[in-house]
């Protein structure tokens, strides 16, 4: 019977072709592995933490039960993040359904009060050391829209072009844009005054 | 500044622009202060974010994490839900909504098809060496079956028991 030692040495590629054969402790290693980057998915997009454990895991059950359908085109961990990402629009679908039309909710779009900011003349990041650039942009992503963030961390971090996020989201591509301009521009209006509130 | 063009700036920017359409756009760009302003906005967020996504780590123990994904992992080996294959899935599809037309018609025919049993009052039959006579009555709902044999005296045989009519009465009554 195999042990966890025994898998700590394996490469990710072995510990998936192990447990398509049904090796779950295979597995367990695969989830300890990338859970906080599967984790780390799931509260970009929901800003829960709860929501963020409970659909990360989730996610894990649906790629076991799924595991034979992974042909290797991309790497494992890729795989697992669009799961996350698929089980978080579901979730933020729900939501969405759940929330009163409002007129932040209409105003997304068209942009809102982005659409008559002052465009942000100096580089609100530049000097930045990482961590504390990471903590600031934490920060302002908390005050996005569910919308505006969603499109953000699709085009920033998962670096998905407008089609494959309008495909996502089930939007028009000009939907992606318009949110993904006003989501940067947001963005910008929001580290400009950390980077005051830093200054004071 | 129009809308429209503010979004092809940003997808000149991000590479979502066909070659000459990202060479005509980089040419406004160039001539146009206010187009380099917003494209400078926009660089400095893209650049930000590039790579620099907040690190997170799961706020739980591996073991604990992970035995609620082994227990709904086995949850669900031991209930396992009845998918049909795909054929039968596709043929399902259509046999329901078929189904309901079905039934549909089915109603429709019964309500509008003519009685199915005849309306005649009286029917008759006689057998070799049996003389046989049937009364109908479909308003009470009751049938009266005369069996005679020729060679004995006619007993009439009744379901249920009722009164055999008698003309002679019925005209006596009317006086």
């Amino acid at each position: 019977m195999s042990t966890q030692q025994d898998k700590s040495a394996l490469s990710d590629v072995d510990l998936v072709r192990a447990a398509q054969k049904g090796d779950m402790v295979a597995f367990e290693e695969i989830v300890a592995r990338h859970r906080d980057k599967i984790y780390a998915r799931a509260y970009s997009m929901m800003r829960n933490e709860d929501e963020a454990l409970d659909l990360s895991q989730e996610a894990w059950v649906k790629g076991w039960q799924r595991l034979v359908q992974f042909q290797g085109d991309s790497s494992f961990v890729t795989w697992m993040t669009r799961i996350v990402i698929n089980l978080c629009l579901d979730q933020l679908r729900k939501h969405k359904r759940q929330r009163a039309e409002s007129i932040e909710a209409l105003e997304e779009e068209s942009g809102g009060v982005e659409r008559y900011m002052p465009v942000t003349n100096t580089n609100p990041t530049a000097g930045l050391e990482r961590t504390e650039l990471r903590r600031r942009i934490d920060r302002a992503l908390a005050q996005l829209s569910k919308e505006h963030r969603t499109v953000l961390v699709l085009h920033e971090f998962e670096e998905l072009e407008y089609k494959e996020i309008a495909k996502r989201m089930g939007c028009s591509i000009g939907t992606v844009m318009s949110r993904l301009f006003y989501a940067r521009r947001r963005m910008a209006s929001l580290l400009a005054g950390l980077k005051r509130e830093s200054a004071e | 500044m129009n809308t429209n063009f503010e979004l092809k700036l940003q997808a000149w920017l991000d590479g979502e622009l066909s070659a000459a359409e990202a060479q005509r756009i980089g040419q406004e760009i160039t001539g146009d202060a206010e187009a380099s302003q917003i494209v400078a906005e926009l660089r400095s967020i893209k650049t930000a974010l590039a790579g620099n996504e907040p690190v997170l780590t799961v706020p739980e123990t591996r073991e604990f994490y992970w035995s609620k994904i082994e227990r709904q992992i086995e949850r669900e080996a031991r209930s396992p839900r009845t998918v049909p294959p795909p054929r039968v899935a596709a043929w399902r599809r259509w046999l329901t909504p078929l189904s309901g037309f079905a039934a549909m018609a089915c109603m429709l025919y019964l309500a509008v098809r003519p009685p199915a049993l005849p309306t005649f009052d009286e029917i008759s039959s006689t057998g070799e060496g049996m003389e046989a006579v049937t009364f109908h009555d479909q308003s009470a709902g009751m049938t009266v079956v005369w069996l005679a044999d020729p060679s004995e005296q006619a007993q009439p045989i009744q379901t249920p028991a009722v009164q055999t009519p008698d003309a002679g009465d019925t005209e006596a009554g009317m006086d």
